[in-house]
């Protein structure tokens, strides 16, 4: 009797769940974790509140890596989510997968289901670092950041620096008056992204051969061979040698944790951090990343887009993938993208996001998030708005790995760096082949 | 002698389906796909799948950070197997003479074996943190303590967090094969000669030899393949790729870079490592030993 009892509340339970689920579903994969997951359950509830014929089920697999791999395994096994995160790194691979049918690119996606947000509507850095070698887009601009580098105003206020450093020049000039008062001048989340990757970019140098992989697949990076690149890691390395820079490990949290806790006066990091530090660190601003002005002559250029943007996956109904567009079109309106602008810090990505926050004022009110528009909208710049490489997970695991024996002397700046280049180089080869 | 002789109707072939079946899904196929994956070169999705040959391979060995990872898990199992087991023996041989409160002490020094490596390594970053870590801030007053860039630093990291929680291991097996042990001998031992420590090297290790020489293998497996969440949740493989074992890096460049090919490779080379150590291991050690 019992058995039967329960096989009964089974069955009904089975009835109603059923029930509640009639819409049409699209699921969506993301990697980022604690206020920013929170965010885009957040954009995904408000878009099913919207409209009640589609449904979109965010599910978040940890970090960008962990999310990437995850929707790879899917694909292969054949339950792929409709829609994707996938970060800055694995944009060539993904771009790549065009062709085999992975992936379908935005524009296609937009003429076939009229998606009313048309490429155009992109800020242009934004729109080419997603984008085919025709400059066709192909992932769906979302958390869009950059490098930026966060001041702590009230250190700087006690030892008496009135400005904030615009050139490593300048910082070179006022670490020791900071490190004499006992705090670290410097310290930095990401050797690759920030020190290598963008430092090419906002000194308007090529990072690898094939015009950064736009014009012909990239074979090697430019590393040792870029004169300005060994030039600022031997001041790195002098830095660290005289305290200037901290060095905390590779985790984010364990190098920006000295930041938020008032002990150093700069640190560098992503223009959507700033939202753990609010509240916590009284008085601090965000601020373009500097620059050696003795290698730009004085000039400025824009840093390459970071972040992720979301990928859409082949291998799905009709129907779905109308809804799929609905929901693009949701969130690249101007008001959803000026709400996760001011919720994130990520820079708003549509041109009507911008209009809109100009508008508003909306800067007036939150000067934290000026900078990382301000940085991406540089001109000037004669390279790519990009790199189009593959294997660059693993290349950025190469540069970590030469990093550290860099730093604590086990091998010259000039070594660590041509190690890099070997390493980079046998990696690029290796993804030439599967291409 | 008479034969048993059972009439063969398939039956047996029922029974052992759902065996056979598991190891086919879970050992099987995934052995076979490795072996598929190393000689093949593809993309992250499976495209563009090619025979390679021993391409893959001649990539894993011409590849400096293969050889640091290999060096490191050489190192790392030695190391971890001699700690492990000299700990958990003592404390085996502490925790059979209490006469009260015996399994009190047995519990607690078994608890920490039921704690999953990821779990001791998020433990381990805490008393290793620079911010707040005991251990840390111990070592940094004694020598300047720094594993963001000491390589030695990093070892003894690694090390304690792999160490702690298999000494319970040991600590039961060694336990277990003490106990094991007639009192007869014991008592015939005593009269025969005074001193304990001469005693114990006499008699007693040499009836643990069984035990002893079963916690090397399970040790040395432990290094090699369960330190896994421990490393990931310490120190992630740096400095450099110093603190990375051979699962470590097959993991990396599987998953994070994507690169199945050479994770495969890796793999491979895995199994034919295991493979020498254990062969060597019953064919040179197991031979002295005396099993009762």
């Amino acid at each position: 009797m019992k058995k039967l009892i329960s096989i009964f509340v089974l069955l009904v339970s089975f009835a109603f769940t059923s029930n509640s689920y009639s819409k049409t579903e699209i699921h969506w994969w993301y990697g980022n974790s604690g206020f920013l997951g929170d965010v885009i359950i957040e954009i995904a509830n408000r878009f099913n509140e919207s409209q009640d014929e589609y449904m979109v089920i965010p599910t978040g697999k940890g970090s960008y890596e962990d999310n990437m791999a995850a929707t790879i395994a899917a694909f292969r096994a054949g339950d792929q989510p409709h829609y994707s995160q996938v970060y800055d790194a694995g944009a060539a691979i993904m771009v790549a997968q065009v062709k085999n049918g992975v992936v379908i690119g935005f524009e296609e996606m937009a003429e076939k289901y009229g998606i009313d947000v048309d490429a155009d509507n992109y800020i242009p850095g934004i729109k080419n670092f997603y984008a085919d070698g025709d400059g066709k887009m192909i992932g769906v601009p979302f958390n869009s950041s950059t490098c930026l580098m966060y001041a702590n105003m009230d250190i700087l206020n006690e030892v008496g620096i009135e400005e904030v450093p615009k050139t490593y020049e300048e910082f070179e000039g006022m670490a020791q008056k900071i490190l004499d008062a006992g705090y670290i001048p410097l310290l930095q989340s990401h050797s690759p992204w920030i020190w290598t990757e963008n430092f090419f970019s906002r000194h308007n140098l090529l990072m690898t051969d094939g015009n950064n992989g736009y014009d012909a697949v990239p074979t090697k990076t430019l590393f040792a061979d870029t004169e300005a690149f060994v030039y600022h890691w031997t001041k790195v390395k002098e830095w660290y040698e005289k305290g200037y820079y901290g060095y905390k490990g590779r985790a984010w949290g364990d190098n920006q944790a000295p930041f938020t806790n008032g002990e150093a006066a700069f640190w560098f990091g992503s223009a959507a951090s700033f939202g753990g530090m609010k509240g916590v660190l009284p008085n601090f601003t965000t601020n373009p990343i500097p620059y050696w002005d003795s290698v730009t002559g004085g000039k400025e250029y824009p840093t390459f887009i970071g972040g992720a943007a979301n990928w859409i996956l082949n291998g799905h109904t009709e129907e779905e993938y109308k809804g799929l567009a609905k929901f693009i079109e949701f969130m690249g309106s101007p008001e959803m993208d000026l709400y996760y602008h001011n919720m994130t810090g990520y820079a708003a990505v549509t041109k009507g996001g911008i209009e809109l926050a100009e508008t508003i004022n909306f800067y007036r009110a939150s000067p934290y998030h000026k900078a990382v528009g301000d940085q991406l909208g540089l001109e000037g710049s004669t390279i790519p708005g990009g790199y189009r490489a593959g294997n660059w997970p693993q290349i950025r695991e190469v540069i970590y790995e030469n990093v550290e024996p860099m730093l604590n002397g086990d091998i010259t700046v000039e070594k660590a760096l041509s190690n890099m280049d070997k390493g980079a180089a046998k990696l690029l080869k290796q993804f030439a082949k599967t291409l | 002698m008479k034969k048993v002789q059972f009439k063969s109707n398939y039956s047996q072939y029922f029974f052992l389906a759902p065996q056979l079946l598991i190891l086919l899904i879970f050992l099987y196929w995934p052995i076979i796909q490795t072996f598929k994956d190393a000689f093949t070169m593809q993309d992250a999705f499976g495209f563009g799948s090619q025979f390679a040959g021993f391409d893959n391979f001649l990539f894993i060995f011409s590849d400096p950070s293969y050889f640091t990872a290999f060096k490191f898990t050489i190192i790392y199992s030695f190391v971890i197997t001699l700690i492990t087991g000299s700990i958990g023996l003592l404390l085996a041989v502490q925790a059979n003479k209490v006469m009260h409160g015996k399994s009190t002490y047995k519990t607690l020094l078994i608890w920490p074996y039921a704690i999953a490596p990821a779990v001791v390594g998020v433990m381990a970053n805490y008393f290793f943190s620079e911010r707040y870590g005991l251990l840390h801030h111990l070592f940094n007053n004694l020598w300047g303590f720094n594993w963001y860039e000491n390589v030695f630093d990093a070892y003894i990291y690694v090390i304690i967090a792999g160490s702690w929680k298999q000494i319970s291991a040991n600590f039961i097996f060694f336990l277990a094969g003490l106990q094991a042990i007639q009192k007869t001998v014991i008592e015939a031992s005593i009269i025969d000669c005074k001193s304990n420590i001469r005693r114990f090297w006499t008699i007693t290790f040499p009836l643990l030899m069984p035990t002893t020489f079963f916690l090397i293998i399970i040790n040395i497996t432990y290094a090699f393949f369960d330190t896994f969440g421990i490393i990931d949740t310490t120190t992630i493989g740096a400095p450099g790729s110093e603190t990375k074992t051979l699962v470590y890096k097959a993991y990396i460049d599987g998953f994070k870079g994507l690169d199945l090919g050479s994770a495969g490779a890796q793999s491979i080379m895995m199994m034919i490592i295991v493979l020498v150590i254990t062969i060597f291991q019953f064919r040179y050690i197991e031979g002295k030993i005396h099993y009762n």
